[in-house]
């Protein structure tokens, strides 16, 4: 089947970029080749990576997810919360967070599934529902005063690996197998591909949408929690423009925006992509007028490049 | 419509479309009534305060707010609120996101509404300019509080945020006796707060020549991208840095949370600009060294208290500094209770 062959074929251009990026970059700086630093780039991805892993479901299924970054901030909030008492364990505030994701996410997926309506608009109104409910929650200001063992989900570490680049690690895992081994992944690929298709062929379209947007909501609760727990606080505004950061990285990685292409390795990859290049340019000490510029310019070269690398191998002529 | 039928006809499964559109509308009529049953609720509970207020001839200021989901708006609002109601006016607070073209519909409606007075909260210098032409050319005393529009108002009330630029700077230069490196987290690019804090700053800067700033970064406002920042600058600057400038609390805290875990915060100097409460908090608890207060609580009120003053006609200040003051450990008990 055509999903079948599309999703196997490797990033070579991707990576390719990402290597001649570091190199150039370790040859610029002595800093940036040094274990210290690839374990912060390593945690700076982490938030994105797991947004990105989320939003490639929903892209699979040639959907979209515009509210990841008002559910960062909405699961946020109610993590800090919860997290705020010393009698709730920590690991409830991470299921609360979840949960208020996965709810969501939920939503999203039943408008979009049973109502039909556009991805775009249903999670763009979730965008600013999200967003209000957070600020409602908080009273508009930041929720502090958290406890010690709740700051360590993002602040502790396990063998020198920082948590949160655990919590990807895991996250990308499962989504990996999940979405490559499973007959409900596969199933992900076939609706993006052509969903009437896969319609025919006895495909509960209406359950793996609903399957697709509600985890891509999980994720996105996971990711509010590791922030919230990175910078100590529930911020009603924090997460502004973070769907658009994971939408770039899974398409930079190679997922398809009209469904069917593309898989988590490449996500993940493209999340690094983005986080070595602004750790780089920041160790560079580049103006932050340039930054913008560059980075622009270098992830469009990177998907440029990739995308080449992919129409020669499938030797595709138009 | 007739492509409509056309579609409708079109359609095999005609008797099932028909079912889904019944369900429809049964749905959109219970939005409907929802929806309108709660804005009625809303309206009720307005006009009853609204009766009262009228019966004892209350004078009316129109409030137009940058964005009721900032900390310090917020504050801004509380003792605006606090203020009205010791003086015993009505505020009718707007909210204008962050919009300037909502603000100036928002001034219309006061104008329109003939509010006594308006205290305006600009979005933006050019952009919410029309807000301020309009109200004085209605007749309606107009007072800017916070920031600055390029029409002049009536009277104005505010802070330099120069000054507290200078002041960040200052205490950074004697705690550093005059001689060390610094980096510099600046806000949002282009803003105004950005642009005048690192002025106030720069200026202090030049009177110390012994004092080199490594780096100038924006983290734009932001507590992650600050802690993302300051790792950064700790991997290319390590042991170097002496001090850093955050141009808000937030971009401070994180600047405060990367140094914590890198082990180096005894090291350096961290100094910030607003005095948020978490800001405070770390104050208190020696993690921050020092924040500058932006007074909210002044502003706000002191903003209603000329616009009544305004609307009775009397005397008043055409402009009104209210001064920002250094928050450090010795005095930081003062503003926590605040």
């Amino acid at each position: 089947m055509e999903f079948l062959k599309n999703n196997n074929i490797s990033r070579y251009g991707l990576i390719a970029v990402l290597f001649i990026f570091i190199i150039l970059l370790s040859f610029l700086n002595e800093n940036f080749l040094t274990l210290n630093n690839i374990i912060i780039v390593a945690r700076q991805v982490s938030i994105n990576g797991i947004l990105a892993i989320g939003v490639t479901y929903v892209l699979l299924t040639g959907g979209v997810d515009l509210s990841l970054g008002s559910l960062v901030a909405l699961s946020g909030v109610v993590s800090a919360f919860v997290a705020r008492s010393a009698e709730i364990p920590v690991f409830f505030a991470v299921l609360t967070s979840v949960f208020v994701g996965a709810c969501c996410g939920f939503f999203n997926g039943f408008v979009v599934s049973k109502g039909k309506v556009a991805p775009f608009i249903v999670t763009l109104g979730m965008m600013t529902i999200a967003r209000g409910l957070a600020l409602v929650i908080s009273g508009g200001k930041p929720v502090s005063g958290l406890k010690e063992s709740f700051l360590t989900i993002s602040g502790g570490s396990f063998l020198g690996i920082p948590n949160p680049v655990l919590i990807m690690s895991a996250a990308g895992i499962f989504s990996f197998v999940f979405l490559r081994y499973t007959k409900y992944g596969r199933y992900i690929y076939a609706i993006g591909s052509n969903e009437a298709t896969a319609y025919v062929c006895g495909v509960n379209v209406v359950g793996v949408k609903l399957f697709a947007y509600t985890i891509c909501g999980a994720f996105a609760g996971l990711a509010g929690v590791v922030l919230a727990s990175r910078i100590t606080t529930g911020q009603p505004n924090a997460g502004i423009a973070y769907e658009l950061d994971a939408i770039a990285a899974a398409v930079i990685g190679g997922t398809s925006l009209s469904g069917g292409v593309g898989g988590i390795g490449g996500a993940i990859l493209g999340a690094f992509l983005m986080g070595i290049i602004n750790n780089g340019l920041d160790l560079l000490n580049v103006s932050s007028y340039y930054q913008q510029i560059i980075k622009g310019f270098i992830i469009i070269c990177a998907v440029w490049s990739d995308t080449m690398a992919r129409r020669r191998e499938s030797g595709k002529v138009i | 419509m007739p492509y409509g039928v056309i579609l409708w006809r079109a359609d095999v499964n005609q008797v099932k479309l028909y079912r889904i559109m019944k369900i429809n509308i049964k749905i959109t009529t219970t939005l409907v009534l929802t929806i309108l049953l709660m804005v009625c609720g809303c309206k009720r509970s307005g006009q009853n305060e609204e009766s009262l207020k009228t019966q004892s001839q209350q004078k009316t200021i129109g409030v137009s707010l940058l964005n009721l989901s900032s900390e310090f708006i917020v504050m801004l609002n509380k003792a605006m609120n606090e203020k009205a109601k010791e003086l015993g006016v009505r505020l009718i607070v707007y909210d204008a996101q962050r919009n300037a073209e909502k603000q100036v519909q928002q001034v219309e409606t006061f104008i329109a509404q003939k509010v006594d007075a308006i205290i305006l909260n600009p979005c933006e210098v050019e952009a919410s300019s029309p807000s301020v032409k309009k109200a004085i050319a209605a007749g309606i005393p107009i007072i800017n509080v916070n920031s600055e529009t390029r029409d002049e108002p009536t009277a104005f009330v505010g802070s330099r945020d120069e000054e507290s630029g200078k002041i960040a700077m200052e205490y950074i230069a004697k705690r550093l006796n005059g001689k060390g490196n610094i980096v510099i987290m600046q806000g949002f690019m282009g803003q105004a707060a950005q642009i005048k804090r690192d002025q106030g700053a720069d200026e202090v800067l030049k009177k110390y020549p012994e004092i080199k700033v490594l780096a100038r970064q924006t983290a734009e406002w932001d507590r992650a991208k600050a802690v993302s920042l300051m790792e950064n600058w700790i991997q290319s600057h390590g042991n170097k840095i002496n001090a850093v400038f955050a141009h808000n609390d937030e971009m401070a805290m994180g600047a405060v949370l990367a140094l914590e875990q890198a082990k180096m915060k005894s090291n350096v100097i961290v100094v910030g600009i607003d005095a948020i409460a978490d800001a405070l908090k770390a104050v208190k608890e020696g993690r921050l060294d020092a924040t500058v207060f932006q007074d909210a609580k002044g502003q706000g009120a002191t903003a209603v208290e000329i616009a009544v003053k305004i609307i009775n006609k009397q005397p008043f200040e055409k402009e009104t500094y209210i001064p920002f003051r250094l928050v450090t450990k010795e005095n930081v008990d003062e503003y926590l209770r605040k």
